[in-house]
């Protein structure tokens, strides 16, 4: 006897609209063929609704699951990997489509609807992507809402249903968010694929820091606790690259270091330390970013034995990290064998102009602090050029570099310089990471973005230990002093593949100002709410309530849940004493006063017929109102009534108000 | 899960499960005791997940395994959200039949192997909509409704009946799963609502004891064959058919007219007509020539151990005589 659960047509308008708004931000991730299997299913399932198609066999369905199966293998080259299984599932979502023929069909597509919003998650918990999920579950949820209304009609009730079932459900899950335990993984999970990775590599050739400098995505921003350091002198260290192999610079592996080295020499810190905050997005890589000389005692954070921060596992996810550093500290003021001879090696025969020079130049040079600033003046004085464009470079490019274009970006003269100072018998090393920031007035922080992206050199001088000294400052000293921008606004290549960054409009003061403030926020949100971990759920949780024991969390989680539903609980099923019927019987009891008053009092317990007649004898002007009145009441009140009450109401209303009118008037 | 309060477990079988099931019966009789109208309040309302409810929790525990695991906080509070709003749901899935009133209209008699019709009648009691209600009796046709524009409605229920007698339909199942579906509300209402469930037909060649008037077989006196005969006063039970109305217009006293053929064709079904009989093969017999006299629009009167029907005829005629069969031995009357 059991009829079967239909999809009312305007649950499976919902339903398309969500699953179009889950989709959207998955979109740029997606190939494009997955996009068109979306838009062909939504057409059959409503050519099915429209009785012209019909749904497809079992050899059918087969069939598809096959081709998306080998699409997503051709698009990716795996099924594995987290990319990969989205794209899978996000196929056979839309391909579900096609079955989606009962309520039971329904609830498989709505949940996995839910899981979807999930999956955008692990990539990206930015503000507006979170503010946007909100939406598509609010889309989902009235999906669902709409699918037990039953109605045929499109409209909004659904909408407001829902959105007042999650305005309710929201404070409960913000206590929730904030009590619930964060245990860490329990098992291995696919991770993003590392074609995604932006940011320095630990591998650098010519070309690769200028190809970093075209992104406008923020790479981590730093919150100082004192005053924030002159631009300048903000080198944000993150690899150490001592060794040239075909023509790249790369890091040391830990085991390609002796196990005497492998350890963080000891350090006497000198001068005023600065204690930083820096939170950084996911790079898939291990290394971190700082000032030199740093140390953090943060869990977790390494320190390799040439000066840099490390964590031992990827960062996957944007990772916060407390730091100290010491700019005035000397390192190394004393080489081991071992790294002297690291720190010199240069491939044979490779560049012999290059080398050529050096030699002659440590020559002249009266000590080896002389021989830097002689190689540091000559980038001055020689017409070299920075630019963004470099021409491209044959074999020995650093000889084609130094001799023949004299054009390139800092990765160019970082490594000519430290290809010369080893040739001249000078310790040097390639450092990576990023120069400069931008100082966000709103919050005081430090904003690195990609196209900070910079290379620069070490030197080992006696005496001194390892000195900093940075090439494309002799060559462009805005770039160290300004930034990027403004050290190519000859040129006009800044942010030049990207028309529609905000950062290009800093010119433009309002549009700059929103973008500060946005990140101000962003800021705010990625350290607190995304950020939100184990340890600073407990700090907050100790400070606003003392000692923590079971119960008192348990009593907290049920007090404020009770505060919420014992509300919304009352305005559910408080009884709307004032029924709709009964406002006809007072409007009909109104309408007897008004006759009282007109002279006509109905008997007690007198039917509304014979009262009626007896009123349209008495005021005959009003017969037909007196007449519409009693006939709109007893069809109300006996026959069911095929109107709306509030129909019945209003014509009730507009008819009472006739009766004392025209007798007034008549 | 649907209630039957009418399968009752074999004697010899009484298994720890029928005491349960009768144990349950028990109560559900205490708190929801039988009444023509019900309105729905927390006594009398169950909430419990739905299937869909479970599989939903299951769900939300292969999201909080990712969140878990991609350590994504962000995932967290989705899964927190849909959490909190399953438990939002019990308030509105309550809601949505709390308050609700049913009044049990009226039940249709029926002979055996037809349909019974109940009427029931359903406000919302508020301005609130309700919607997809479900209603039910175990053996009963389902009807799904939403009251949304109008505040009440009135539903019929089709349910095949069994031997004669009372029929009671059991318990009403009242169910709803809105607004997420991930919860089912439910209720058992018993209305008290019983159908008549008439004597099973059965010809007999000839009414015992009834002078047969035509040589056919058939024994049924031929109204044609009237030769007046004179008058008397009136008296219940005598047709309006044979009224003297002209005297009566003339100032005379109600008097009936007699016929010849009339005295004899006052005509009894007469429960010692089938005397030897089984007593449903009794009942079966008059009340097929109930139904004959019925057609051939004959006053009949019914005479049974303590009942006694003066002949007559019409709908209601019928289905007083056809009560009283069917409703014979089994007290309480109609």
């Amino acid at each position: 006897m059991k009829e079967i659960e239909q999809v009312p047509r305007s649950a499976l308008i919902w339903i398309l609209l969500g699953m179009a708004a889950l989709l959207a931000p998955h979109a740029g991730r997606l190939p494009v063929w997955v996009l068109a299997v979306y838009g062909a299913c939504a057409f059959w399932r409503l050519q099915i609704f429209r009785g012209r198609w019909r749904y497809p066999g079992r050899l059918v369905k087969f069939g598809l699951i096959g081709l998306a199966c080998t699409g997503i293998w051709f698009s990716y080259g795996s099924l594995l990997g987290l990319e990969p299984t989205v794209a899978l599932l996000l196929t056979a979502y839309a391909m579900k489509l096609l079955e989606l023929a009962r309520r039971q069909d329904a609830y498989v597509l709505l949940f996995l609807g839910y899981f979807i919003c999930i999956t955008e998650f692990l990539f990206t918990q930015d503000l507006l992507i979170v503010l946007y999920s909100l939406i598509t579950v609010w889309l989902v949820t009235t999906a669902l809402v709409a699918l037990h209304q039953g109605q045929q009609r499109f409209g909004t009730t659904s909408l407001r249903q829902a959105g007042v079932m999650l305005a309710q459900a929201f404070p409960l899950m913000l206590v929730l968010f904030f009590l619930f335990p964060r245990i860490g993984p329990l098992w291995t999970v696919p991770v993003k694929s590392h074609a995604a990775r932006t940011g320095v590599s630990d591998f650098m050739r010519p070309g690769d820091i200028s190809n970093l400098s075209k992104s406008d995505e923020v790479a981590f921003r730093v919150s100082f606790e004192g005053d924030i350091p002159a631009r300048s002198s903000l080198y944000w260290r993150g690899l150490v690259m001592s060794r040239l192999q075909e023509g790249a610079w790369s890091s040391l592996g830990y085991y390609e270091v002796p196990p005497a080295e492998r350890r963080a020499p000891e350090v006497a810190t000198a001068g005023d330390a600065i204690d930083y905050s820096v939170l950084m997005m996911p790079t898939q890589q291990r290394w971190l970013y700082s000032l030199r000389y740093a140390e953090s005692s943060q869990g977790g954070v390494m320190e390799a034995p040439d000066f840099r921060l490390f964590r031992p596992v990827e960062i996957e996810e944007q990772y916060r990290y407390e730091v100290r550093s010491w700019p005035a500290t000397t390192l190394q003021p004393a080489l081991s064998e071992w790294r002297r001879e690291t720190e010199l090696r240069l491939p044979e025969g490779d560049n012999p102009r290059t080398v050529a020079l050096a030699r002659s130049l440590r020559e002249a040079a009266a000590s080896d602090e002389a021989f830097v600033d002689t190689v540091l003046a000559r980038f001055t004085n020689e017409p070299y050029v920075y630019t963004l464009q470099p021409p491209l470079l044959g074999e020995n490019p650093t000889d084609g570099f130094l001799f023949d274009t004299r054009r390139g970006f800092c990765e160019h003269y970082a490594a000519a310089f430290v290809t010369l100072m080893r040739a001249g018998g000078v310790p040097a090393r390639v450092v990576a990471g990023y120069q400069g920031g931008e100082v966000n007035p709103v919050n005081r922080t430090v904003i690195v973005h990609q196209f900070d992206a910079h290379a620069w050199a070490e030197v080992w001088l006696e005496g001194e230990g390892w000195r900093r000294v940075d090439p494309t400052a002799a060559v462009s000293p805005l770039r160290v002093e300004q930034g990027l921008e403004q050290a190519l606004a000859g040129e006009g290549s800044f942010l030049a593949d990207s028309p529609l960054s905000p950062l290009r409009y800093r010119g433009i003061n309002w549009i700059n100002s929103m973008r500060l403030q946005y990140d101000a926020l962003t800021y705010r949100w990625q350290s607190w709410v995304v950020g939100f971990n184990s340890e600073n759920q407990f700090s907050i949780l100790q400070e606003y309530l003392g000692e923590l024991n079971g119960r008192k969390f348990v009593t907290i989680l049920l007090g404020s849940w009770v505060l919420v539903l014992v509300p919304v609980g009352f305005w559910l099923l408080r009884r709307r004493s004032p029924a709709a019927l009964d406002a006809i019987s007072r409007e009909y009891l109104a309408f007897c006063q008004r006759l009282a008053r007109l002279g006509v009092e109905r008997a007690p317990g007198e039917p509304p017929g014979a009262f009626a007649e007896r009123a349209v004898v008495a005021l005959p002007q009003s017969a037909s109102a007196v007449r519409e009145v009693t006939a709109l009441y007893e069809r109300a009140r006996y026959a069911g009534g095929d109107s709306t009450p509030a129909d019945t109401l209003r014509s009730m209303r507009r008819a009472a108000r006739g009766v004392g009118r025209q007798n007034r008037l008549g | 899960m649907s209630y039957a309060p009418e399968q009752a477990a074999p004697a010899a079988a009484i298994s720890w499960r029928a005491r349960l099931q009768r144990r349950f019966r028990e109560w559900v009789n205490r708190r929801i005791p039988p009444a023509r109208s019900v309105t729905l309040d927390q006594k009398r309302i169950f909430i419990f997940p739905s299937r869909v409810g479970f599989f939903f929790l299951l769900c939300l525990t292969v999201m909080l395994l990712t969140a878990i695991n991609y350590e994504n906080n962000m995932s967290y509070g989705l899964t927190f959200l849909l959490t909190t709003l399953f438990i939002i749901a019990i308030l509105h899935t309550y809601a949505n039949l709390s308050g609700l009133s049913i009044h049990a209209v009226q039940a249709r008699p029926a002979f055996p192997g037809q349909q019974t019709e109940f009427d029931l009648r359903l406000e919302r009691g508020g301005s609130r909509p309700r919607f997809d209600l479900r209603l039910g009796w175990p053996d009963s046709t389902e009807q799904r409704v939403s009251l949304v524009e109008s505040g009440s409605d009135t539903l019929r229920f089709y349910c095949p009946v069994g031997e004669r007698g009372w029929y009671h339909p059991g318990r009403l199942l009242i169910e709803s799963t809105y607004p997420l579906g991930l919860l089912r509300c439910w209720t058992w209402v018993d209305l008290d609502l019983r159908a008549v469930v008439y004597p099973r037909p059965l010809a007999s060649p000839d009414l015992p004891g009834h002078a047969a008037a035509d040589a056919g077989g058939s024994a049924i006196p031929v109204a044609g064959s009237d030769d007046f005969d004179g008058f008397r006063d009136y008296r219940t039970g005598d047709s309006l058919r044979h009224v003297h109305w002209k005297g009566l217009a003339r100032g005379h006293s109600l008097q009936s007219k007699l016929y010849a053929a009339y005295a004899e064709s006052d005509c009894w079904l007469d429960w010692d007509a089938f005397a030897g009989l089984p007593v449903e093969q009794r009942l079966s017999h008059l009340c097929y020539w109930a139904l004959e006299f019925e057609r051939r629009q004959e006053d009949y009167g019914l005479r049974l151990p303590g009942v006694r029907i003066e002949p007559g005829r019409g709908d209601a005629h019928r289905e007083q005589v056809l009560s009283a069969l069917a409703l014979y031995g089994l007290g309480g009357g109609a």
